[in-house]
């Protein structure tokens, strides 16, 4: 095992991404053989349907995990955005252009007001996130009066958004959220932004005595995070059409899920994009299997906590030995 | 005086790498008030956190009222009566007084607590230390004063024989500890055996009977303190033979320009009207006791914590620092006493670390230039003989000597002029040590000027140019090496103003 742990193929991928591939397809054997459906085109691309909105969360959320925060509101700040771009689009006449910015804009803006709480009034994320997760249902629903919001079919005028996501068989989303995913990666190891958004999650002080505005960096992570929040909700709609407010929750703990799964620390200043891409796909196989096999969404829940406890405490029981 | 109560001997303690108690003997009479001295890192503390049961000792022998003891816990040492009241106050300030003082044996009735009985309790402990205090009070209703007796009430009620006071006066008021000193009195009439530990050289001179001084982690001797003079105990405590060569005159320039000064800098309790001049190529050193006020005093220069007020020059013009990125736009960097917290991002690379305070200059584009990150911490890795297989070992994996140098190098790639340096080589082995004097030097002669906070006192006359000297938030001293001695400094760390 030692020896495989230092095989410099391993060491650059992280023996912790290889794993986590071997139990994506491990999972999709197991799927196909315990129900006869499960193979074919039509599961994968109803996967990935649900791993592209749910990636854009884990992305989102893994800027704020490497400073050390933590994000309780993306989930519902997606149905939020959601909403008050798809109200704006069906019951105002708003350009399908703008609606979208518009959405972009919401899930920005949550990001800024997080962002500037946590860093300028120094109060503590969690408690901000949570408050914020109420604002943004309150908020949608007052904004839709409490109504739920279809977005265009694709045969529609302004359908042509739904083909972010696919146009025919292609999984247009997929090469999207790719995209977006390298994006992510080379600004968090290769840009001064991505440098002290993990630095500060390390070791704040030491950061802010090398004469750095901390403070800047740390708000910027909740605007990016916010931003892809925005996007998120985008493909949430092109793939599933309708949003209802007063929902979303659930997500968030899917998208962290995804996200230290990964090997992003909980602790702050370690995170891995990759990582995240993977263990967003974990889930999205995940939930759709456990669909195909017949069980409701409640089990998914069950499991995604479960892992989510067991990710974070691998993590600690990781720092704990390095000390 | 009465009979001997306490006596330690041949107490050896030590820790990796650390002699911390070199076969130490201690006593304690009834009814004597009994100072322990001696400088940071004496062994004052340890010897004491040996006695109530917080350290193990290695060898030696403790005998308490006849019988020899060891306690295991400070729970046990407090059952027999040997209690310190901590310098900093243990206090919970949303409980009430008597809450406070019964807390882990608080009075029961039924399954509630029985207040009104720890009330009357509280009162009757109060009365017989005649203090005046309310039981019901809540305990951040008090001064500090205050709340410091309930601490000594708090002893008083585990029927205590041996009271460690440590650093009793520290915080208190002159009228507060008149007030303090009556009621040590009153304890020592009632034979209780009272550990007096303090810097004040002039209470120790009113409140004790005997002085007991330790150095460097050995016991030196006992006094009787009203045959002793301040010079006697201040001979005793600095007594050692320096082997490092001191430094006999400044090597900077009678006309070297000032390239800092600091003008009437407060920030709080611990910085109280600060003023000093740095000149060019200078090593600064600045010396006093823990608690002096040397490290809130580089914090406050360089903007980590507020100040009250002051200003600052530099080469001449006034500047404003509230942030340590004014401060090191100003071309000051800080190099913390407690670099694992203040100092590295232990998760990054040497060469991470290395650029922290200059990363605009390695940003091309957009993009961090990795290859020119590399080739400037690899330069210095070289020039400062950074011990590291590479540039992009994480730092965790450094030895603290050689972490040192990675925050030196991080300061220096800024291209600061001004270094302050806080305690510089603590933890750091001797070898290490050497080659950091040798580099700060160094740096000196190529004309960056230094301040150097330090509580050794070798260290201080080892390489300082010029000494400022600290007490208690205020600076007590300046003086040239030429005329600088271990004593001249000791003298000035435990000025009573």
């Amino acid at each position: 095992m030692e020896k495989i742990k230092q095989n410099p193929i391993v060491k650059k991928i992280g023996i912790n991404r290889i794993v986590l591939c071997g139990v994506l397809i491990l999972m999709y054997a197991i799927f196909c053989m315990l129900s006869d459906k499960f193979a074919g085109i039509q599961r994968i691309m109803s996967a990935l349907n649900y791993a592209y909105f749910l990636g854009f969360l884990s992305l989102g959320v893994t800027f704020v995990i490497a400073t050390g925060g933590i994000d309780f509101s993306i989930g519902p700040v997606m149905f939020c955005s959601a909403l008050i771009s798809g109200y704006c689009l069906t019951s105002y006449g708003v350009p399908l252009v703008v609606s979208l910015i518009i959405s972009i804009l919401v899930g920005m803006l949550f990001g800024v007001f997080n962002g500037y709480l946590v860093a300028y009034w120094t109060v503590p994320p969690f408690i901000i996130s949570m408050a914020s997760m109420n604002i943004a249902k309150g908020l949608a629903s007052v904004f839709t009066k409490t109504q739920s919001v279809s977005w265009p079919q694709s045969a529609d005028a302004n359908g042509w958004y739904r083909n972010f996501i696919k146009i025919g068989n292609f999984p247009v989303g997929l090469v999207i959220f790719i995209v977006f995913a390298v994006i992510c990666s080379i600004i968090l190891n290769q840009t001064k932004a991505g440098r002290y958004i993990l630095s500060l999650g390390s070791n704040k002080e030491a950061v802010r005595l090398s004469g750095v505005n901390v403070k800047k960096w740390e708000m910027l992570a909740y605007v990016i995070c916010g931003t892809l929040v925005g996007i998120a909700a985008i493909f949430f709609v092109a793939a599933y059409t309708t949003v209802q407010p007063g929902y979303g929750d659930t997500y968030n703990n899917e998208a962290i899920a995804g996200c230290v799964m990964g090997g992003t620390s909980m602790a702050g200043g370690l995170a891995s994009i990759s990582g995240t891409v993977i263990g967003v796909f974990v889930i999205a196989l995940l939930q759709e299997g456990i669909l195909a096999l017949g069980f409701s969404k409640d089990y998914q829940l069950i499991i995604t906590g479960i892992i989510v406890i067991v990710a974070v405490y691998a993590d600690v029981a990781t720092r704990r030995r390095k000390n | 005086m009465g009979d001997i109560i306490l006596t330690m001997k041949d107490i050896d303690k030590s820790f990796p790498g650390v002699h911390a108690l070199d076969h130490v003997n201690f006593e304690v009479r009834k009814g004597e008030v009994h100072a322990l001295m001696g400088e940071n890192g004496a062994g004052k503390s340890t010897l004491m956190k040996v006695l109530t049961g917080i350290y193990t000792k290695d060898s030696g022998s403790i005998v308490y009222e006849g019988k020899e003891v060891e306690f295991h816990t400070t729970r046990e040492a407090q059952d027999a009566g040997v209690v310190i009241v901590h310098q900093e106050l243990n206090m919970l300030g949303h409980l009430t007084v008597a809450q406070n003082i019964f807390i882990g044996r608080e009075f029961k009735k039924g399954i509630g607590i029985d207040d009104k009985k720890m009330n009357e309790e509280a009162a009757k402990l109060f009365e017989k230390l005649h203090i005046d205090i309310d039981p019901a009070e809540t305990m951040s209703n008090l001064t500090v004063g205050k709340q410091q007796m309930c601490e000594i009430a708090k002893a008083i009620s585990h029927e205590a024989k041996v009271i460690i006071f440590d650093e009793p006066s520290a915080a208190l008021t002159e009228a507060e500890i008149e007030e303090l000193f009556k009621i040590i009195r009153d304890l020592r009439k009632q034979q209780i055996g009272i550990v007096y530990i303090s810097h004040r050289m002039d209470e120790i001179k009113v409140i004790t009977d005997r002085v007991t001084v330790m150095r460097d982690g050995t016991y030196v001797g006992t006094l009787i303190t009203k045959d002793c003079t301040k010079d006697d105990i201040i001979n005793m405590m600095v007594g050692r033979v320096i082997y490092e060569d001191p430094k006999t005159q400044s090597s900077v320039p009678k006309n070297a320009p000032v390239v800092l000064k600091v003008e009437n800098l407060n920030a709080g309790r611990m910085v109280q009207d600060v003023s000093f001049e740095l000149h060019k190529g200078e090593i600064l050193g600045f010396s006093g006791l823990m608690g002096a006020g040397r490290t809130e005093t580089a914090r406050a220069i360089f903007g980590a914590d507020p100040k009250t007020s002051g200003n600052i020059y530099i080469n001449g013009q006034k500047v404003e620092i509230n942030s340590p990125q004014d401060a090191v736009k100003c071309g000051i960097g800080y190099l913390s006493e407690d670099r694992k917290r203040f100092g590295i991002v232990v998760q990054k690379s040497v060469a991470e670390n290395s650029t922290m305070a200059a990363l605009e200059n390695f940003v091309s584009g957009l993009f961090i230039n990795k290859k020119s990150e590399n080739k400037i911490a690899q330069e210095y890795v070289e020039s400062l003989a950074t011990k590291t297989p590479s540039v992009d070992q994480l730092v965790v994996n450094l030895s603290g000597g050689n972490q040192q140098k990675v925050v030196i190098a991080k300061w220096l790639i800024r291209n600061c002029d001004i270094l302050i340096f806080d305690e510089p080589t603590r933890g750091i082995d001797v070898g290490a040590k050497n080659e950091i004097y040798k580099l700060m030097n160094r740096l000196a002669e190529e004309g960056k000027s230094i301040i150097m906070i330090s509580s050794e006192m070798t260290e201080i006359l080892r390489m300082s140019d010029r000494i400022v000297v600290m007490c208690e938030g205020k600076k007590t001293g300046e003086i040239g090496i030429e005329e600088a001695s271990q004593e001249t400094i000791m003298n000035m760390a435990t000025r009573e103003i």
